[in-house]
C-alpha cells in the first residue's frame, strides 16, 4: 500500500459510548455479550397518560463527569452526550489534538437535535410570553449544536457539521466524515450521533406513528426484532462517537487501529414517509456501494449488525435485502443480529451505538446477539441469526445498516485490518 | 474531464428558488439586478405585540403550484419549499430522471427543522392531550424531510441526506453534494437548502438573542449590513436548490452550464456558540481550503458574496477574515455584497440562495449589491463594496461565504466553466 493509499483510508482508533447499556464502550460490550436489556419504565418525564411508557435511558449520565458545570448549562442533554462520547473515545485513542486543530474535525449526527430544550423554552413562551425569552433558546435547541460543542471542548477546526436522516443520521455523520479524511480534508474526525428524544412530545408523536412498543408492562421484553411477537421498537438516547482517523496519520503516531472503516454506501427509497419500500431494492444497493468503495465483496461479509428495529413492516424488508445481497445460499451463513433488541432504537444515534459495536465485533471476534428473538418470524428468516446467546468466531467484514424514515439508508463497512 | 489540480470537475446547470425576492431563478434574479429589498411587516402569524414585527417573507407561494394538495398536506413549508425548489431547478435544468433515478441524489439542509408543524403540534399535545397529536407530527417537524421529500417527489435513488450547521448549512450542503460527484457516488445531484422560520419560537428566540434588526417602521431599510447603522438581520424564509453535474456529462447532453462549481472549504471557530472568533482565523481557513480545493489564486477572486448578517461584531470580523486570506491588497480589488440585505437571513437556506446568486452573477457579469449602505461602517473597510446598485463586471472568480451558529465556516467557488477549459 503506497502512502497516498495510506491516507486515503480510514481506520477506527476510539470508541465511546454513553448508552442505555453502558457509559463507555467496555460497559456497553460486556453488557451487549451478556445480552442485557437497557429497557426500563420511562423516568425522564411524567409519563403516565403516554400509551408508551418504556424506554432505553442512560441511567447514572452525569454530565459534570465530562463537561465543566458553566458550559453544561449552555447545552442541550443531547449535546451533553455527545461531549462525553467525544471525550470517552478520544481518550480510548491516546489521541490530543495537534497544534491548532485544523486537521480535525466532528461531524455529530442527530435526529432531532435539543428536544428537551425546545419543549420546555416552547412551553415558556406559551406560557409567560415573547418578553420573556431566553437568548438560550435557539442555540441550545438547533441539530448542529452537538458537533458545535464537540469542536469547542475539544479544539477541532476542522470540518465540522451535523447531518440529519431520521434513524440513519448516525451511519451518515460516520460515512460523511470518513469522506472528508478521504479527500484530504482533515486527518482525524470525531463521528458519531447523539439523540436526547425522550421527551412527551417526541415520545407522543413517535407512538402516533404506530412505530412504538406498547409493551408497557415487561420493557426488557418489548424490543424483539424478528420475533413474531414484536410489535414496534422502543426509543433510546444516548450517544456513540468513533475516532477515525487516515491509515498515515494513525499509524505515524502508533495509535492502535480497532478495525478498518472501509466503505460507505447511501441510497434513498424515494417510496413513502415512514415505510421502506417493500423490495428492498434500495437498501441493497446501499450495502452494494459500501462493499465497493471499500474494495470488498459480499462473500467477505461475514456479520451483518441489523437495523432491526422490531417493527412489523420494517424487519422483514431488510432480511429479504441481506438475502438479495449475498445470495440465498450464501445468506445462511452470514450472521445477523439487531442489538437494538439491547439498547434500544437511538435514532439520531442509532448507527452511533453499532458502529462502536460493530467494530468491536470485528476487533474482538465476537457477535452481540439479537435478544428476546424466541420464536422466528418465517418472514425474516433465510440468514444465520444469532438469537439470544453472543457468539465467537472471525468477522472479516461486517456491515452496519442505518434506514431513516425519509427513505434515507446508510451503510457501513467495516474490515479486519490485515496488515496490522 | 479534470481540472488543473485532477479533481473532477462540476457544473450548476439548474436553479430553483422559492423567496423573498420571487419564485424561480427569472424572477428572483430580476429583483437582485433592481437591488429590491424582500423585506416587510410579518403576515405569517400575528406579531402585532412583538418587538420585531417585520421579516422577508416568501409571498405569493402556493404549495399545490408544485405537488399535489395530499402530499403538501404531509409538508412543513420548509419542506413545500424543498420540494418547490427542486423540482424549479431540475426543469431549469432539463435533467432528465430516468431510470428510476438511480444515481441521482440531494443533499438539502436545514436549520431550524420543521418549525411550524413542531410549534402547532407541540401546542396540540399541551393543551388537548397525546391523542391529538398527528400521526404526521415527527415527519413534518424532523429536519431531513426536505431531503426526503424531494426524493419522494422526483424518484431520487442517489445519496440523500440533510447537513445541518445552522447559518452555514446551505453551503455545506453544496460542498457535500460537490464531494459526492467528485468521489463517484452520483452522477448528479441537487443540492441546497430550505428553512422556513418566521414563527413565533424563533422570533422570539432570536430576538432573545439581540441579533434582529428592531426598525419595524423601514423593513426596507431594516437589513443593512457594513452600514453604521446596522441593528441586526431580518429573519427570511427560502428554498433555494441547485442541479449539480459532472461537467462532461452536462456538455454530453447539451446541458445551459451556469458556471462551475470549483471548490469547497469548511473549518470550525472552537470558540463561542453564538460570537465568531474575533481574530478571523479560522474564517479565513475556510475561504483558504476552498481556494486551494479549486486551485485558484487569492488575487484571482473577483467577486465575494458576503454572509454579512448586519450583526456589529459579525460584519467586521468577516472582512477581517478575508483579509486575511486573500491578502491586502487582493482584497481591496474584491467586489463584495451582502444580498441579505435584499432577501435577509434564510438561515439553513441562506447559503444555498447565495451559491445561487453567486453563480448567477458569474453566469450575467453582473455583481448584486449591498442594499442600504448608506454609510459604511468605518470598521467594514479595506474591500471593494458594491454599495446600492448592482455593477456589470467580467467575472471569472466567485466566492459565496456562511458562517454559522456553533462556529461553523464555509465557502464555496465558482468559475466561469469556459475558463478552466484551458
Amino acid at each position: 500500500m503506497t502512502a497516498d493509499g495510506d491516507r486515503r483510508r480510514v481506520v477506527v482508533t476510539g470508541l465511546g459510548m454513553v448508552s442505555p447499556i453502558g457509559i463507555g464502550w467496555q460497559e456497553a460490550w460486556r453488557a451487549a455479550l451478556a445480552g442485557t436489556s437497557g429497557a426500563g419504565p420511562i423516568t425522564r418525564f411524567d409519563a403516565s397518560a403516554h400509551h408508551c411508557r418504556i424506554a432505553c435511558e442512560v441511567a447514572g449520565f452525569e454530565p459534570h463527569d465530562f463537561i465543566d458545570r458553566r458550559s453544561a448549562r449552555r447545552m442541550d442533554r443531547a449535546s451533553q452526550m455527545a461531549v462525553a462520547a467525544a471525550r470517552l473515545a478520544l481518550d480510548d485513542a491516546g489521541l490530543e489534538i495537534e497544534g491548532d486543530g485544523y486537521r480535525a474535525g466532528a461531524m455529530i449526527a442527530t435526529g432531532n437535535g435539543g428536544s428537551e430544550t425546545f419543549e420546555e423554552h416552547h412551553r415558556a413562551l406559551l406560557e409567560r410570553g415573547a418578553e420573556r425569552s431566553s437568548p438560550l433558546m435557539i442555540p441550545v435547541m438547533i441539530v448542529n449544536m452537538p458537533a458545535g460543542h464537540v469542536s469547542m471542548q475539544f479544539g477541532l477546526r476542522g470540518p465540522t457539521a451535523s447531518v440529519v436522516t431520521a434513524c440513519a443520521s448516525g451511519n451518515h455523520g460516520i460515512g460523511d466524515a470518513a469522506a472528508a479524511i478521504r479527500r484530504g480534508a482533515a486527518d482525524v474526525m470525531l463521528a458519531g450521533g447523539t439523540e436526547a428524544g425522550v421527551t412527551p412530545f417526541c415520545m407522543a408523536g413517535l407512538d402516533a406513528t404506530r412505530a412504538l412498543s406498547r409493551r408497557n408492562d415487561d420493557p426488557q421484553r418489548a424490543s424483539r426484532p424478528y420475533d413474531v411477537g414484536r410489535d414496534g421498537f422502543v426509543a433510546a438516547e444516548g450517544a456513540g462517537v468513533v475516532v477515525l482517523e487516515s491509515l498515515e496519520h494513525a499509524r505515524e503516531r502508533g495509535a492502535e487501529i480497532v478495525c478498518e472503516l472501509a466503505g460507505y454506501g447511501a441510497s434513498s427509497d424515494a417510496y413513502h414517509l415512514t415505510d421502506p419500500e417493500p423490495s428492498g431494492r434500495w437498501q441493497v444497493a446501499a450495502m452494494l456501494q459500501a462493499l465497493e468503495t471499500g474494495g470488498l465483496s459480499p462473500e467477505d461479509v461475514d456479520y451483518v449488525n441489523a437495523h432491526g428495529t422490531s417493527t412489523p413492516t420494517g424487519d422483514p424488508v431488510e432480511i429479504v435485502a441481506i438475502r438479495r445481497l449475498v445470495g440465498d445460499d450464501r445468506a445462511l451463513e452470514v450472521r445477523v443480529s439487531s442489538t437494538k433488541s439491547m439498547h434500544g432504537h437511538g435514532m439520531g444515534t442509532a448507527g452511533g451505538f453499532e458502529a462502536v459495536l460493530t467494530a468491536l465485533a470485528v476487533r474482538e471476534g465476537a457477535i452481540p446477539p439479537t435478544i428476546n428473538l424466541d420464536d422466528l418470524d418465517p418472514a425474516c428468516a433465510g440468514v444465520d441469526h444469532v438469537a439470544n446467546e453472543a457468539r465467537t468466531g472471525p468477522v472479516r467484514a461486517a456491515l452496519s445498516n442505518s434506514f431513516g424514515f425519509g427513505g434515507h439508508n446508510a451503510v457501513l463497512a467495516f474490515a479486519a485490518m490485515e496488515d496490522g | 474531464m479534470s481540472a488543473a489540480n485532477g479533481r473532477v470537475r462540476v457544473a450548476v446547470t439548474g436553479i430553483g428558488v422559492v423567496s423573498p425576492l420571487g419564485i424561480g431563478r427569472e424572477e428572483m434574479w430580476r429583483s437582485v439586478e433592481e437591488g429590491r429589498s424582500g423585506a416587510g411587516l410579518i403576515t405569517l402569524f400575528d406579531a402585532s405585540d412583538l418587538p420585531v414585527r417585520m421579516a422577508c417573507e416568501a409571498h405569493g407561494f402556493e404549495p399545490t403550484d408544485f405537488m399535489d394538495r395530499r402530499a403538501a398536506r404531509r409538508m412543513d413549508r420548509y419542506a413545500q419549499f424543498a420540494v418547490a425548489s427542486a423540482k424549479l431547478a431540475v426543469a431549469d435544468a432539463g435533467l432528465p430522471i430516468d431510470r428510476d433515478g438511480e444515481g441521482i441524489g440531494a443533499i438539502i439542509a436545514n436549520g431550524g427543522s420543521g418549525a411550524t408543524s413542531r410549534e402547532e403540534q407541540h401546542i396540540a399535545l399541551l393543551e388537548r392531550g397525546v391523542d391529538r397529536v398527528s400521526p404526521f407530527a415527527i415527519p413534518l417537524s424532523v429536519a431531513n424531510m426536505g431531503a426526503g421529500q424531494v426524493s419522494m417527489e422526483l424518484g431520487l435513488h442517489g445519496p440523500v441526506t440533510a447537513v445541518s450547521t445552522a447559518c452555514a448549512a446551505g453551503t455545506d450542503a453544496i460542498g457535500t453534494a460537490l464531494d459526492i460527484l467528485r468521489r463517484g457516488d452520483a452522477r448528479a445531484m441537487l443540492a441546497g437548502g430550505a428553512d422556513t422560520l418566521v414563527t413565533p419560537y424563533f422570533v422570539a428566540g432570536f430576538d432573545a438573542m439581540r441579533v434582529l434588526s428592531h426598525r419595524n417602521d423601514d423593513p426596507a431599510g431594516a437589513a443593512r449590513p457594513f452600514d453604521r447603522d446596522r441593528d441586526g438581520f431580518l429573519i427570511g424564509e427560502a428554498g433555494a436548490v441547485l442541479v449539480l453535474e459532472r461537467l462532461d456529462d452536462a456538455r454530453a447532453r447539451g446541458a445551459e452550464v451556469i458556471c462551475e462549481l470549483a471548490g469547497y472549504g469548511a473549518s470550525a471557530d472552537a470558540y463561542h456558540i453564538t460570537d465568531p472568533d474575533p481574530t478571523g482565523e479560522p474564517q479565513a481557513r475556510a475561504v483558504t481550503a476552498a481556494l486551494e480545493d479549486a486551485g485558484i489564486a487569492p488575487a484571482q477572486v473577483d467577486h465575494v458574496n458576503a454572509h454579512g448578517g448586519a450583526s456589529k461584531p459579525g460584519d467586521p470580523t468577516e472582512l477581517l477574515a478575508l483579509r486575511l486570506a486573500l491578502g491586502d491588497e487582493a482584497a481591496a480589488r474584491v467586489a463584495v455584497s451582502a444580498t441579505k440585505s435584499m432577501h435577509g437571513h434564510c438561515m439553513g437556506a441562506t447559503g444555498a440562495l447565495e451559491a445561487a446568486i453567486t453563480a448567477l452573477a458569474v453566469r450575467e457579469g453582473l455583481v448584486p449589491p449591498t442594499i442600504n449602505l448608506t454609510e459604511l461602517d468605518p470598521a467594514c473597510g479595506g474591500v471593494d463594496h458594491v454599495a446600492n446598485a448592482a455593477r456589470p463586471a467580467d467575472l471569472r472568480v466567485a466566492m459565496s461565504t456562511s458562517f454559522g451558529l456553533g462556529g461553523h465556516n464555509a465557502a464555496l467557488i465558482v468559475t466561469r466553466a469556459e475558463d478552466g477549459d484551458r
